[in-house]
C-alpha cells in the first residue's frame, strides 16, 4: 500500500489494529519514532491508545470543550469515566465511539457507491463520412440516454459525444446546455447543429456518448394548450430557440443586454447572458436624484463605440458640414470612481442632411467636439 | 433670457448643508463665506427636516453683509416636496413644531410627515415654496394653494439636466393658470463645485451601496453648488431672480431674537424668584454655619445674591437646587462643580461641600458675566448607576414638551471615515479592517503612507488616490458632521414650549429625547443647560460609607470624614493611591512623591497641575522648584501677587489666567471670559491676535515690565484649551481626599466598593484585589454557599472585616439566575450542586459559569468535579421540581477519577471567569523560563542604579498615549512582584508598532531612569512574548 501511494506522490500513514477505528486513530497521531503504529494484539489495545489526545477522534469542538474542562483530554481519561455518567453527560453516541474504538461494539463499514454518470459506445460495422447519417447512428444511444435519465428524474447539463476514427485521435463534440435536459429529441436536434459544424478528419468508427454529471430535474407539468394556441408556451419556447441559435452560432454570437444605472451613456449597458425566463416587469419609480428621467428619452438607440471627434470651425462643430444644435446642454459630469470620468455637455444637433446625431463637447479644455450618436 | 443683466441681485432659497447628513457636503461657515463671496443678497439654510445647522451659519453670518434665513426642506410622505422659510419668531416656532412632530413620529434620524401633519401646524408666519419633480403633479400645487394662499411660490431649479427650457415653460404655465408666482433656487448642495466627488461619496454611503453600483442615484453633475450670479443670469429670467430678493425681504427672522425663559414652577405662591432664592440660601447658610455666619460671607452672599437678581438667574439656581434636594431624598450621592457651583449660594444650596473658607476665592464672575449674558454653567455629577433616576425626574417634572437633552454631533473620525468610504470603494471587511488599523485609535487624520504601505496598500494606487482624499475632506476641521446623538447629560429646561424654540427629535435609547442643537450652539445662543453626569467615584464612595457604617456603626458621609488627617497625606506621598479619585493615573503617581501633597489645597492644585495645560505651558518644573525650595517669591505687584500667591507665583488653573488679565491688563471679567474661549480655539482656528494687543498693551499702561508681560501671554498661549478649571478642580478633590481616606483606613470595604461599581476608573479587579491583598486584606474566592451578588464584608475572628467575593464577578452569571440562588440558600443551605441546581431552578448557562468561577469549590472540590457534577444536572423544566428519584440517582452515582487541575489551569480559568486569581501572579509560574532568558523582575529593577541597561516582562495592563505627549506611549507592565512603568518614544514605537500595540506579555529591553524617587525604564527594544502565557487571558485597558 506504501509502495502504491509513493507511485501515486501521495504522502500515506499505515496503521494497524483490531479495530479500523483504533488504526485511524492511530495513523491520525502519526509514526513513532521507531516503528509503524502495529497492534495486533486486542489486549494491548487500550494501553496504547491511552496517552493519545481525545482530538484524535475528530469530535465536535463543543463536546471536546466540555470534555476538556472536567480535565480530560487523553482517550485513556475518557475510556476511565463511568459509562452510565459519561452517557448522561456527553451523549450515547460519543460512548458508541469510544465502544468501537477498543472493539466492545462491531463495527461495520458502508460499501462505496460510484456515482451514476451515462456511457455508451456503438462500434459501427461500416465507416460513416456523411453527417447526416450521423444522427441516424447516435439515435439509438440517446434513447438509452433518455430512458437512463426518465428512470432517476434527472437531465444532463453537458453532453459528450466521441467519434472515433481509424488512425487519428477520436473527435470531440461537447454540448453545454443553460437548463438541464433530458428529452433525447432535444438532445438529438442540439447535437446534430453542433455535429453538423465539424470537419471529420477521417470517416468514423464509432461512436460514443459521455453525460457530464447528472442534475435533479424538477419535471414540469405539461401545458393544456398546444405551444402557440392561446398565446401559451411562447415562453417557454424562447430557450429553445436561444439553445439553437447557440449551437449554430457559438455562444459568444448570441447575448443579452441589461440597462445598467449610470449617468454616463457609455456605461449605462452591459452584454449579459441571454435572459432565459421572462424578464419581470420593470417598475418605473425612481429615488429622486434620478429626477431627470425624463432625460433618458433624449438618448439615441445607436451609441458609438468610441465617441468620433469631430472638426469644428469657429466653435462650430461640422460633419459633411456645419452642425445645427437643437436646444440646450444636458450637462453630465461623474464618473470619477473607475477612471472614466467624463465631464460633457450634450446637444442634439442636425447635419446638413437633416439626420439627427447626438454630439457633446468637453467641459475641460481644449473643449473639443464629439459625435456620440445617431438617432434613428 | 435677458443677458445685460449681470448684476441681477440673487438670495439663495433652498441649501443644504451637511447637516442634512450624508447629503450636503458643505459646512454651514463654507455656505455662508461663499454666499457672501458671490455677493447674494440672503442665504436660507433648509436642512431636511432640520435646524442643526443654523446656529454655525448664524455665527458665520454675524457682522456679515449676508441676510441668513432659517427654513426647512421638507418631503412628505406622498412625496411632495417643499421648502418651508420662518418670516418671524412665530413662523420659527411653528417651523420648530412642524419638524419636531415629524421627527417624533419616526425613529431616530428619520422623519415622518403627511399632509394632514400641515394642515394641523398650519404653518402660520411661513413662506412655503413648492419643489415641483419633474414630472410635477399640478394637484400638489392646488392642494397648497388652497391652504396656503399668499405664501406659496413656484420654485424653479434649473440644473441643466438637459431640459430646463421645457420645466420652466411647463412651470410658467402652471403659474400662469393658478394665479402662483415663480421664484429661482438652486438646490445647493455644496458651496463649490469641487465638493461633487465628496457629494457623490456620500450619498453612496447614505444609501449604503459601492459608488460604482450608485448609478442613478448620484445627480448627472455638479451644478448644485452656490453659483456665480452671472451664471443665473444666464440661465433665469431676471423676474424670477429678482423674486428671490423679494421672498428673502419678507423674512426678518434671525436666531437673537430668541428668547430663553426659565421654569418658574419652583416658586412657592407669594413668593419672587428673589425672594424664594433668598430664603432657601438663608436657610442653608443657618445649617452650614450653625454658630452663626461670618460676617465676610454674609456680605459675599449678598454680593452674589444681587449679581444673580441683576441677571435674572434666580429660576436657574432654583432649578439646580430642586434637582440637587432630589437626589439627596432618595439618597443619591451628588456634588456640583463649576464656578458658579462652587459660590456661596451653591454651598448654602447644599449643590457642593466646597467651603468657601477651604476653598480659595474663586472667581464666581466666570460663568456670570455681566456683559455677555451668558447662562451660568453647574455641572452636577451623581451617581453612575442611579444618574437616570434624577434623568426621569426631571422628565418627570417638566414634561418632554420641556425638558430635553442637548444634542452631541457625531463627526467623522478617521477610523468611521475609512469605514464609511472603504464600504462604497468596494474594500472587503478584511481590506477595510487592516485599513482601519493602518489608522490606529491614536493617530491623527494624516494618514502615513509608509504605513499604508506596510499593510499592504498602494497609496498612490487610483483607488487609493481617490479613496484618501475624500477622507481627508471628511476628518479635515471641525470635523464633517455624521449625525445627532446625544449629550452625556446636558439638559435643557424651558418655561414655555421647547419645541417652538428649538426642534425635539427621539434619541437611540429608549423614553430619550433630544434638541437638534449642541452644547455650543446652545452656549452660543445664551440658553439655560444643566449638566447632569454619571460619576463612578460617587456610586463607589456611596457603596463604601454603607458598607462602612455597616460593619463599625459609624456614621461617615460625603464630606464629613476626618478632615486633613496627616496619614492620608503620608499614604497619597508615598503614590500609594490605586482607586483613588483623580490621582491614580501613572501620571499623577509620578507626581505624588514630588509634589507631596499635606493639605486640601494642595490636592487641588495636584488635581490640576497633571494636565497638558500647565504641563505645555512649562508651569511644573517652576512651580515644584519654589515649593522644593521655599525661597519667598517677588510678584511684580500687588495686584498679581493676589492672584498667584496660592500657587507660588506660577500660574495653573484656569482661572487665574483670567484673574491676571483682569487684574494686571484691566480687562473687564467679560473681557477675560472671551479670552478664556478665544484660549479654547485658537489652535485651530486663531483669533487670539488682538487679545495679545490688548493684554500686552493694558499690561504696560500698568508699568509692567515687557518681558514679564510677553511671558505671561506665552505661557498663556502653551495653556491653549488644557488648563483645568479651579473651580472642577476643588469639588474633585473633596472627592480624592474622601476615597484616600477610605482606602487609607477602611480599604477592606473600599476595595469591595470599587469592585462593586465596576466599570469605572483606571484599574482593572485584579489590580485592585492585588493592592488590597498586599496592603493585608484578606480576600475570601466566590462561593456559592457564601457570596451574594455584591462583594462583601466578613467578620474575621479578630473583629476586623475580610473581603468576600461576589457572584458579581463571575462571568456571563445571569443575575436572576444569581438572585435565584441567593433566596434558595436562605430558605436552607445547598447540599448538593445538584440539590442546588434544582433548587435554584438554573439553567445550565449559569451552572457553567459558577463551575468555571470555581465557586463550587465547596460543595463539589475543584473545577473538573464541579464541571462533571454541571454537566450531569437534568436541565429543569418549566414548573417541575426534579423528582426525588432523579435527586437520588444522583446523588449515588460514583465520582469518576478526574485529575486535579494544574496551577496554571486554576490561574488561567480564574483569569477567563473571574478576571483576578486569589492564586500566584501567572508570571510566578513562568519566572523559571523568564530567568533563562535574563529577564529580571520588578523588584530586581528597585536595587539597580540610574542608567543601567536592564531587560525585563510583564504583563501589559495600560497603554496611554497621551494627545500632547508629542508621540510618546506609555506602559505600565506587571508581573508577580509588582508593576514597572515603561516610557516608549515615538520612533521606537514605531519600529516596533506590532509588539507595542498587540502584546499581552511584553519584554522590554531599555535604560532605567530615576528621578525624585520615580522610576522609568525607557524602552529600546519590545520584543512581543504573548505566546509564553499560553492561553491564559489577561485584559489590558487601553486609554487615550
Amino acid at each position: 500500500m506504501a509502495l502504491e501511494c509513493s507511485h501515486l506522490r501521495m504522502p500515506c500513514r499505515l496503521a494497524v489494529a483490531p479495530t479500523p477505528l483504533a488504526a485511524l486513530v492511530l495513523a491520525r497521531a502519526g509514526p513513532r519514532p521507531g516503528a509503524l503504529p502495529l497492534v495486533m494484539d486486542p489486549a494491548q489495545l487500550i494501553g496504547k491508545l491511552s496517552p493519545l489526545p481525545l482530538a484524535m477522534l475528530r469530535w465536535p469542538q463543543d463536546t471536546l470543550g466540555r470534555l476538556a474542562r472536567i480535565g480530560v483530554r487523553t482517550l485513556g481519561e475518557a475510556l476511565r469515566l463511568p459509562r452510565a455518567g459519561f452517557a448522561r453527560r456527553f451523549g450515547t453516541l460519543p460512548l458508541q465511539t469510544l465502544d468501537r474504538l477498543v472493539g466492545r461494539a462491531s463495527d461495520l463499514k458502508d460499501r462505496f457507491e460510484v456515482r451514476a454518470r451515462f456511457r455508451r459506445r456503438r462500434e459501427l460495422l461500416y465507416e460513416l463520412e456523411n453527417h447526416a447519417a450521423l444522427s441516424a447512428v447516435l439515435a439509438p444511444l440517446l434513447a438509452q440516454l433518455g430512458e437512463f435519465l426518465t428512470a432517476r428524474q434527472c437531465g444532463v447539463l453537458a453532453l459528450e459525444c466521441r467519434l472515433r476514427h481509424r488512425t487519428v485521435p477520436p473527435t470531440c463534440c461537447v454540448l453545454r446546455l443553460a437548463a438541464p435536459l433530458a428529452d433525447p429529441k432535444q438532445l438529438g436536434a442540439l447535437l446534430g447543429e453542433r455535429l453538423s459544424a465539424l470537419v471529420l478528419p477521417e470517416a468514423v468508427r464509432a461512436c460514443e456518448l459521455r453525460s457530464g454529471v447528472l442534475v435533479p430535474r424538477v419535471l414540469g407539468s405539461g401545458g393544456l394548450w398546444q405551444a402557440g394556441e392561446h398565446g401559451g408556451g411562447v415562453a417557454s419556447q424562447a430557450p429553445e430557440l436561444i439553445e439553437r441559435l447557440r449551437a449554430r452560432l457559438g455562444p459568444e454570437a448570441v447575448y443579452g443586454l441589461r440597462v445598467v444605472e449610470d449617468h454616463r451613456p457609455e456605461a449605462a449597458w452591459r452584454v449579459r447572458e441571454p435572459v432565459m425566463t421572462t424578464p419581470p416587469i420593470r417598475s418605473g419609480s425612481q429615488t429622486d436624484p434620478g429626477r431627470n428621467h425624463g432625460g433618458v428619452d433624449r438618448r439615441p438607440l445607436w451609441l458609438l463605440p468610441v465617441p468620433r471627434l469631430l472638426d469644428e470651425r469657429a466653435g462650430v462643430p461640422r460633419r459633411r458640414g456645419a452642425l445645427r444644435l437643437l436646444g440646450e446642454a444636458e450637462r453630465i459630469e461623474t464618473g470619477w470612481w473607475d477612471g472614466a470620468e467624463i465631464a460633457r455637455d450634450y446637444y442634439i444637433a442636425i447635419d446638413a442632411r437633416g439626420a439627427r446625431l447626438w454630439i457633446f463637447r468637453e467641459r475641460e479644455a481644449p473643449h473639443r467636439w464629439f459625435l456620440h450618436g445617431v438617432f434613428g | 433670457m435677458s443677458s445685460k443683466s449681470s448684476e441681477a441681485p440673487y438670495a439663495e432659497l433652498h441649501c443644504l448643508t451637511n447637516f442634512t447628513f450624508l447629503r450636503g457636503a458643505s459646512h454651514p461657515h463654507e455656505m455662508v463665506g461663499q454666499a457672501v463671496e458671490l455677493g447674494y443678497e440672503a442665504l436660507a439654510i433648509t436642512d431636511e427636516c432640520s435646524v442643526a445647522g443654523v446656529v454655525r451659519a448664524h455665527v458665520a453670518a454675524k457682522g456679515q453683509q449676508l441676510k441668513l434665513i432659517i427654513g426647512s426642506e421638507l418631503r412628505l410622505t406622498c412625496g411632495m416636496k417643499l421648502v418651508v422659510l420662518a418670516t418671524d419668531r412665530r413662523g420659527y416656532g411653528r417651523l420648530c413644531r412642524l419638524i419636531t412632530r415629524g421627527r417624533r413620529a419616526a425613529q431616530k434620524g428619520e422623519y415622518s410627515l403627511t399632509r394632514a401633519d400641515l394642515e394641523e401646524n398650519g404653518l402660520e408666519h411661513c413662506l412655503i415654496l413648492w419643489l415641483p419633480g419633474q414630472p410635477f403633479s399640478a394637484e400638489e400645487a392646488r392642494w397648497l394653494k388652497e391652504r396656503l394662499p399668499d405664501r406659496l411660490w413656484i420654485a424653479v431649479e434649473l440644473l441643466r439636466e438637459g431640459k430646463d427650457r421645457e420645466h420652466l415653460e411647463a412651470l410658467q404655465g402652471i403659474g400662469r393658470d393658478m394665479g402662483l408666482p415663480l421664484v429661482a433656487s438652486g438646490d445647493v448642495h455644496m458651496h463649490l463645485r469641487a465638493r461633487r466627488r465628496l457629494q457623490d461619496a456620500v450619498t453612496a454611503i447614505r444609501h449604503n451601496v459601492p459608488i460604482r453600483e450608485a448609478g442613478r442615484k448620484l445627480y448627472p453633475n455638479g451644478e448644485r453648488y452656490l453659483r456665480e450670479r452671472e451664471r443665473l443670469a444666464k440661465l433665469y429670467p431676471r423676474e424670477l431672480l429678482e423674486e428671490t430678493v423679494a421672498v428673502a425681504r419678507r423674512c426678518i427672522f434671525s436666531l437673537e431674537e430668541l428668547r430663553y425663559e426659565y421654569p418658574h414652577e419652583l416658586v412657592p405662591a407669594g413668593e419672587t424668584p428673589a425672594s424664594h432664592l433668598r430664603k432657601l440660601t438663608e436657610a442653608g447658610a443657618r445649617r452650614r454655619w450653625p454658630q452663626g455666619v461670618p460676617a465676610g460671607e454674609l456680605e459675599a452672599i449678598e454680593h452674589e445674591l444681587a449679581l444673580i437678581a441683576d441677571m435674572r438667574y434666580e429660576p436657574y439656581f432654583l432649578t439646580v437646587h430642586d434637582i440637587v434636594a432630589f437626589a439627596r431624598s432618595k439618597g443619591i450621592l451628588c456634588q456640583g462643580r463649576g464656578s458658579a457651583a462652587n459660590s456661596r449660594v451653591c454651598f448654602c444650596l447644599g449643590v457642593t461641600s466646597v467651603d468657601p473658607l477651604r476653598g480659595a476665592s474663586l472667581l464666581f464672575e466666570r460663568f456670570i458675566s455681566r456683559e455677555r449674558n451668558e447662562p451660568p454653567d453647574i455641572d452636577i455629577d451623581f451617581e453612575h448607576e442611579r444618574r437616570e433616576e434624577v434623568i426621569q425626574y426631571v422628565y418627570g417634572k417638566y414634561g418632554r414638551e420641556r425638558a430635553a437633552i442637548a444634542a452631541t454631533v457625531i463627526m467623522y473620525r478617521p477610523k468611521s471615515a475609512l469605514r464609511d468610504l472603504g464600504k462604497i470603494f468596494d474594500l472587503d471587511a478584511e481590506e477595510c479592517g487592516r485599513l482601519t488599523k493602518v489608522m490606529q485609535w491614536w493617530d491623527g487624520s494624516e494618514v502615513m503612507r509608509e504605513r499604508l504601505r506596510e499593510a499592504g496598500f498602494d497609496p498612490d494606487g487610483p483607488r487609493l488616490a481617490r479613496l484618501l482624499p475624500l477622507a481627508h475632506e471628511l476628518t479635515a476641521f471641525p470635523g464633517f458632521p455624521r449625525h445627532l446623538s446625544q449629550h452625556v447629560g446636558g439638559f435643557v429646561i424651558s418655561e414655555g414650549a421647547l419645541e417652538e424654540l428649538v426642534p425635539i427629535e427621539n434619541a437611540t435609547m429608549e423614553g430619550r429625547t433630544v434638541v437638534q442643537w449642541d452644547k455650543d450652539d446652545l452656549n452660543d445662543l445664551g440658553l439655560l443647560k444643566v449638566d447632569l453626569l454619571a460619576l463612578g467615584m460617587l456610586t463607589a464612595l456611596r457603596k463604601s460609607f454603607d458598607l462602612v457604617n455597616d460593619f463599625r456603626g459609624t456614621g461617615h458621609a460625603l464630606g464629613g470624614l476626618p478632615a486633613e488627617a496627616p496619614e492620608v497625606y503620608e499614604m497619597i506621598s508615598r503614590a500609594d493611591t490605586i482607586g483613588v479619585f483623580q490621582i491614580e493615573s501613572r501620571a499623577q503617581m509620578a507626581m505624588l512623591p514630588r509634589l507631596q501633597p499635606r493639605s486640601y489645597y494642595d490636592l487641588v492644585i495636584e488635581i490640576a497641575i497633571v494636565r497638558p495645560g500647565p504641563i505645555q505651558g512649562d508651569m511644573v518644573h517652576p512651580y515644584l522648584k519654589r515649593r522644593k525650595s521655599g525661597e519667598p517669591v517677588s510678584y511684580p505687584s500687588r495686584e498679581v501677587e493676589g492672584v498667584l500667591k496660592r500657587t507660588l507665583g506660577v500660574p495653573i488653573f484656569q482661572e487665574q489666567v483670567m484673574q491676571l488679565a483682569i487684574a494686571a491688563a484691566g480687562f473687564t471679567p467679560g473681557e477675560a471670559d472671551a479670552l478664556r474661549r478665544a484660549m479654547g480655539a485658537w489652535k485651530r482656528s486663531g483669533g487670539i491676535e488682538h487679545f495679545r494687543e490688548k493684554l500686552i498693551g493694558g499690561m504696560r499702561a500698568r508699568g509692567y515690565a515687557e518681558e514679564f508681560a510677553e511671558r505671561l501671554y506665552q505661557q498663556m498661549l502653551g495653556f491653549g484649551e488644557y488648563g483645568f478649571p479651579e473651580s472642577h478642580s476643588a469639588s474633585f478633590a473633596l472627592l480624592a481626599y474622601d476615597s484616600a481616606w477610605l482606602k487609607c483606613h477602611e480599604q477592606a470595604a473600599f476595595t469591595a466598593a470599587l469592585l462593586n461599581s465596576q466599570p469605572m476608573g483606571f484599574y482593572a479587579p485584579a489590580q485592585l484585589v492585588r493592592d488590597a491583598r498586599t496592603h493585608g486584606v484578606e480576600v475570601q474566592p466566590v462561593d456559592v454557599c457564601v457570596s451574594v451578588w455584591d462583594c462583601t464584608l466578613e467578620r474575621r475572628e479578630d473583629g476586623e472585616p475580610a473581603l468576600r467575593l461576589g457572584l458579581r464577578l463571575v462571568k456571563s452569571l445571569s443575575r436572576s439566575g444569581a438572585d435565584r440562588l441567593i433566596e434558595a440558600r436562605r430558605l436552607q443551605p445547598f447540599a448538593s450542586v445538584q440539590d442546588l441546581a434544582a433548587r435554584a431552578a438554573l439553567d445550565r448557562g449559569d451552572l457553567e459559569a459558577l463551575a468555571a468561577a470555581g465557586a463550587f469549590a465547596s460543595l463539589s472540590g475543584n473545577r473538573h468535579l464541579a464541571f462533571w457534577e454541571v454537566a450531569g444536572t437534568e436541565r429543569p423544566l418549566p414548573l417541575e421540581v426534579a423528582s426525588e428519584d432523579a435527586l437520588h440517582e444522583a446523588a449515588h452515582e460514583p465520582t469518576p477519577l478526574l485529575r486535579t487541575p494544574t496551577e496554571g489551569e486554576r490561574i488561567v480559568a480564574d483569569y477567563a471567569s473571574v478576571g483576578l486569581t486569589l492564586g500566584r501572579h501567572p508570571l510566578a509560574l513562568l519566572r523559571d523560563s523568564l530567568q533563562s532568558k535574563h529577564l529580571l523582575s520588578a523588584r530586581d529593577l528597585e536595587s539597580l542604579p540610574h542608567g543601567k541597561s536592564v531587560r525585563t516582562a510583564g504583563i501589559v495592563l495600560m497603554r496611554q498615549r497621551p494627545g500632547t505627549a508629542s508621540g510618546v506611549t506609555f506602559l505600565t507592565l506587571e508581573d508577580e512582584t509588582g508593576q514597572v512603568n515603561i516610557i516608549v518614544w515615538e520612533r521606537i514605537g514605531e519600529e516596533y508598532r506590532r509588539a507595542l500595540l498587540q502584546s499581552r506579555l511584553l519584554e522590554v529591553d531599555g535604560e532605567l531612569q530615576r528621578q525624585e524617587g520615580v522610576m522609568h525604564l525607557v524602552a529600546r527594544r519590545l520584543i512581543d512574548r504573548t505566546p509564553l502565557l499560553g492561553e491564559l487571558v489577561t485584559r489590558s485597558r487601553d486609554f487615550h
